[in-house]
C-alpha cells in the first residue's frame, strides 16, 4: 500500500476517533449535569435511598465514559503527525483534550461536594430523616434518572463493568487528572472557543416565557398577578 | 483545566478556618425539627404550591426564643444566616436581610451551602451565567454582563465546555417537575447572589486574604519550646481578655452610653484629656499596668502630681523628654537632645536623673552624634525604675486614693426613639485638631514654666544652706498646679 493511501486511512481513522470522542464528551456532559441535579437534592427533604441509588448509577456511567474517553484521547494525542493536515487534526484533538479535562475537574468538584453531603447526612437510620433540610423540593428526579439512562456511549457495551465506590472514584479521577497532565504536554491556553460570546442566547426557541419571574407570580386576592420576586426599583 | 494563580500568592493559599459555618449548620438542622423547629407554610403561586416557606417574623421569634436574646439581636443573627446563604428570601432576593414581617424565606439546600474546604469556582459561575443567558435570551444585568465578558476572555480555552455544560444543565433541569424546577432555580440564584454579589454589596463569605497554613491539615507536632511559647502567649491573651472584658465597649455596656450608637457625646466629654474628675472605669484601667497609666494623659497628670509630692518628678520629665525626642521633628532633634542633656544628664544638672554608670556612659557617648533613639537605653532604665518603684507607691498613695474616691460613675442613659432622633439631629463636629494641638502646646509651656521641684534640687539647696548655716523649708519654690 502506498504511503499516501496509508496516510489517508490514518486520517480517516483519526477523524472517526475524534467524532467518537466528541459524542462521548456530549454524553459526559449530559451525565454530569444530571449528577448535579441529583446532588442538589442531597440532604434536603427530597433525599432518600432512591436518590442515592440513582446518584451511584450516574456516577458509574460517568466512570465508564471517563475511562474510555481518557484512553482514547491519550491514544489520539500520543501519536503526533507533522503533516499540515496533521496540525489541524492535532488542534482538534487538543481542544477535545482540554474540554475533557475541564469536564473532569468540574465533575470532581461535584463529587467532592456530594461525598461531603453524604457524610453529613447519612440515611442509615430512620431518625436521620428528621435532620433533612426542608427545602421545598419534593422528589421529582425520575425524569433526570431516565435522562441518564438514555445516554448513549459508543463503548458502553464493549467494556467490562467495574463500579468503584465514591472515595475510590474520586481518588481515581484525581490520579487520572494528574497522569494525563503529565503524559501529554498540551498548552491549554492555546485552545480557543469555537463560538463567539453570547452565541448561546440565540438558540433554543422552545420555552418562550418560562422565566423564573413568570413562574413565581402570585395570584393576589383581587385577581391581579403580581411578581413574587420583584426586581428592586 | 483551570489556570491557578501560582505567582502572586506569597505562599498563602488556604481558606481560613470558618468555625461559624459549622455552628450555623447545626442551628439550621435544629430549625428543621417538625416539633420544635420553625413553622413552615406553603407558598401559593399561580401555577402551583410549594411547601416549606417560612416567614421572617417566625424565624426571628424562633431565634429569640432558642437563644434567649432580644428581638434586635435575633434579627441580626437571622440576617447573618441569610447573608451566609443558609436561608434565602423569596421576595426581594437581592437584599440579604431578615425582614421581621410576613416576608417569605426558604432554607437553602445543603448542596448550595457555603463550605470552608471548597472555594466557589469561577467555572461554575461561568456555567451559571451561560445558563441564564440561554434562559433570558441575552438580557442579563449589567454586572452579570461584565462578568460574562471577563470570564469569556479568561476562560476562553474551556468556553466550549462551559456552553455545552450550560445547555446540558438547562435540559436536565427541565426534566424535573415544575415546582421543583422553580425551587432549584431560586436556590441557584440565591447561591450566586451570596457568592458573586451585585455591585454595591459585600459577600457574607468575604474573608480577606488566604492564609499560609491549612487549617484542615493535621496538627504539626512542633518542638516542645514552641508549644511552651504558644501556651504562654495564649495564657497571656486569655488574661488580657479577662482583664479588659468589662472595659471593651463592644463586649460590655459603655457608660453613660456609646456615642456611636446614641449620638450623645457625654462619654467623650467625660473622658477628655484634661478633665478634672476622671471616670471610675478610667481610674481602674490605671491599675492594670504602668503602661496604661502613662499612656492616659489624665493618668500621667495624676502620677506627675504624686511624683511632685515625692520630689522625684525628674524621672517622668526625662521620660517625657525622651518621648518628645523620639516622635518629634528631625530639625529640632539636635537642640532637644542638648537640652535634655543639660537638664538631666550632665554633672550638676538641675534635674539630674539616677541611672547606672554603664548606661550613662553609652548615652553620653551617643549624644556626641545625636539621633532619634540615642536616649533609648536611659529611657528604658528610667521607665523600669518608675514601674518597679514609683508605680507601686503611687497606687498606695493618698493622691491616687483621693482620685479614686472622687472618680465619677455616670448613670446609664435610657433614650427613647424620639430622643435618639433628636440626638442625631443635634450632632456637631468636635474641636478642630489644630486648636487641640495649640491647647496642648500651651499646656506644655505652662508646665515647663512652673516646673516642680525635684529631690536633687532640694538636696542641693539643703547642702548649700547647710554650708551657709541657714535653714530654708524645702517646699519654698512651690508651683501652682
Amino acid at each position: 500500500m502506498s504511503r499516501w493511501r496509508r496516510s489517508v486511512d490514518e486520517l480517516a481513522a483519526r477523524r472517526r476517533q475524534q467524532a467518537e470522542c466528541e459524542r462521548a464528551q456530549d454524553a459526559l456532559g449530559r451525565v454530569t449535569s444530571c449528577f448535579q441535579q441529583l446532588a442538589a437534592s442531597l440532604g434536603s427533604s427530597a433525599d432518600g435511598s432512591f436518590l442515592r441509588d440513582e446518584l451511584d448509577e450516574t456516577r458509574a456511567v460517568a466512570h465508564r465514559i471517563c475511562r474510555g474517553l481518557a484512553r482514547r484521547l491519550l491514544r489520539l494525542l500520543s501519536d503526533c503527525d507533522s503533516t499540515p493536515s496533521g496540525v489541524e487534526d492535532r488542534r482538534v484533538s487538543e481542544r477535545l483534550w482540554v474540554l475533557f479535562l475541564s469536564a473532569l475537574e468540574n465533575f470532581l468538584s461535584d463529587l467532592h461536594k456530594a461525598s461531603d453531603l453524604i457524610g453529613q447526612f447519612p440515611l442509615t437510620q430512620r431518625c436521620d430523616r428528621r435532620s433533612l433540610v426542608n427545602t421545598g423540593c419534593v422528589d421529582g428526579v425520575v425524569g433526570v434518572a431516565s435522562r441518564v439512562a438514555s445516554v448513549q456511549v459508543p463503548w458502553l457495551t464493549l467494556e467490562e463493568e467495574s463500579r468503584p465506590d465514591l472515595t475510590n472514584h474520586m481518588a481515581g479521577l484525581e490520579v487520572m487528572l494528574a497522569e494525563m497532565q503529565l503524559k501529554v504536554p498540551v498548552a491549554f491556553w492555546s485552545v480557543e472557543a469555537t463560538q463567539p460570546a453570547w452565541a448561546e442566547a440565540a438558540g433554543d426557541p422552545d420555552d418562550p416565557d418560562d422565566s423564573l419571574e413568570r413562574l413565581m407570580e402570585v395570584q393576589l386576592p383581587n385577581r391581579q398577578l403580581a411578581a413574587c420576586c420583584c426586581w428592586p426599583a | 483545566m483551570t489556570i491557578r494563580n501560582t505567582l502572586r500568592d506569597h505562599g498563602q493559599r488556604y481558606r481560613p478556618r470558618m468555625a461559624c459555618l459549622k455552628k450555623a449548620e447545626k442551628m439550621l438542622l435544629e430549625m428543621q425539627d417538625p416539633d420544635t423547629g420553625v413553622k413552615s407554610q406553603p407558598q401559593r403561586l399561580v401555577i402551583t404550591t410549594i411547601p416549606h416557606a417560612i416567614t421572617g417574623e417566625d424565624i426571628v421569634a424562633w431565634l429569640a426564643d432558642r437563644f434567649q436574646v432580644d428581638t434586635q439581636e435575633a434579627r441580626s443573627f437571622g440576617s447573618m444566616l441569610v447573608a451566609l446563604g443558609y436561608i434565602y428570601p423569596l421576595q426581594d432576593h437581592k437584599r440579604l436581610v431578615i425582614k421581621p414581617d410576613a416576608s417569605l424565606y426558604r432554607f437553602q439546600t445543603p448542596y448550595f451551602w457555603p463550605t470552608q474546604q471548597w472555594p466557589v469556582e469561577d467555572t461554575d459561575y461561568a456555567i451559571y451565567l451561560a445558563k441564564r443567558n440561554i434562559r433570558k435570551k441575552g438580557i442579563l444585568e449589567i454586572h452579570e454582563q461584565e462578568q460574562y465578558n471577563r470570564l469569556h476572555k479568561w476562560m476562553n480555552h474551556k468556553w466550549d465546555f462551559i456552553v455545552m455544560q450550560a445547555k446540558e444543565q438547562y435540559r436536565a433541569a427541565k426534566e424535573r417537575k415544575k415546582p421543583d424546577r422553580v425551587v432549584f432555580d431560586c436556590q441557584e440564584r440565591a447561591y450566586w447572589v451570596v457568592h458573586r454579589p451585585p455591585p454595591g454589596t459585600v459577600s457574607g463569605m468575604d474573608y480577606g486574604l488566604d492564609r499560609r497554613v491549612d487549617p484542615n491539615a493535621d496538627e504539626v507536632t512542633g518542638e516542645r519550646r514552641e508549644i511552651i511559647v504558644l501556651h504562654i502567649l495564649s495564657c497571656s491573651l486569655v488574661k488580657y481578655c479577662a482583664t479588659y472584658h468589662s472595659h471593651d465597649p463592644f463586649l460590655s455596656k459603655c457608660l453613660p452610653s456609646n456615642p456611636w450608637q446614641t449620638d450623645d457625646n457625654t462619654y467623650w466629654t467625660l473622658n477628655m484629656h484634661n478633665v478634672e474628675i476622671p471616670t471610675k472605669m478610667r481610674v481602674e484601667r490605671w491599675t492594670f499596668s504602668f503602661r496604661e497609666l502613662l499612656s492616659d494623659p489624665r493618668g500621667r497628670d495624676d502620677f506627675r502630681l504624686f511624683l511632685k509630692k515625692e520630689f522625684s518628678g525628674e524621672n517622668l520629665a526625662f521620660w517625657e523628654g525622651c518621648e518628645d525626642l523620639k516622635w518629634g521633628t528631625a530639625t529640632q532633634m539636635k537642640e532637644k537632645a542638648e537640652q535634655i542633656y543639660k537638664t538631666f544628664l550632665a554633672r550638676g544638672a538641675p534635674r539630674w536623673i539616677n541611672i547606672d554608670g554603664k548606661t550613662m556612659e553609652i548615652t553620653v557617648s551617643g549624644l556626641r552624634h545625636p539621633h532619634r533613639y540615642v536616649l533609648d537605653p536611659a529611657q528604658t532604665h528610667i521607665y523600669m525604675l518608675m514601674k518597679k518603684d514609683s508605680y507601686g507607691r503611687y497606687l498606695k498613695s493618698p493622691v491616687f486614693k483621693d482620685t479614686q474616691k472622687k472618680a465619677v460613675c455616670p448613670e446609664e442613659h435610657k433614650f427613647s426613639d424620639a430622643q435618639l432622633e433628636q440626638n442625631a439631629r443635634n450632632r456637631r463636629p468636635s474641636l478642630s485638631p489644630i486648636i487641640l494641638r495649640q491647647q496642648e502646646q500651651e499646656q506644655r509651656a505652662k508646665m515647663a514654666a512652673n516646673a516642680p521641684v525635684d529631690i536633687t534640687q532640694v538636696m542641693s539647696k539643703l547642702s548649700k544652706q547647710g554650708k551657709d548655716g541657714k535653714e530654708l523649708p524645702p517646699s519654698r519654690r512651690t508651683s501652682k498646679t
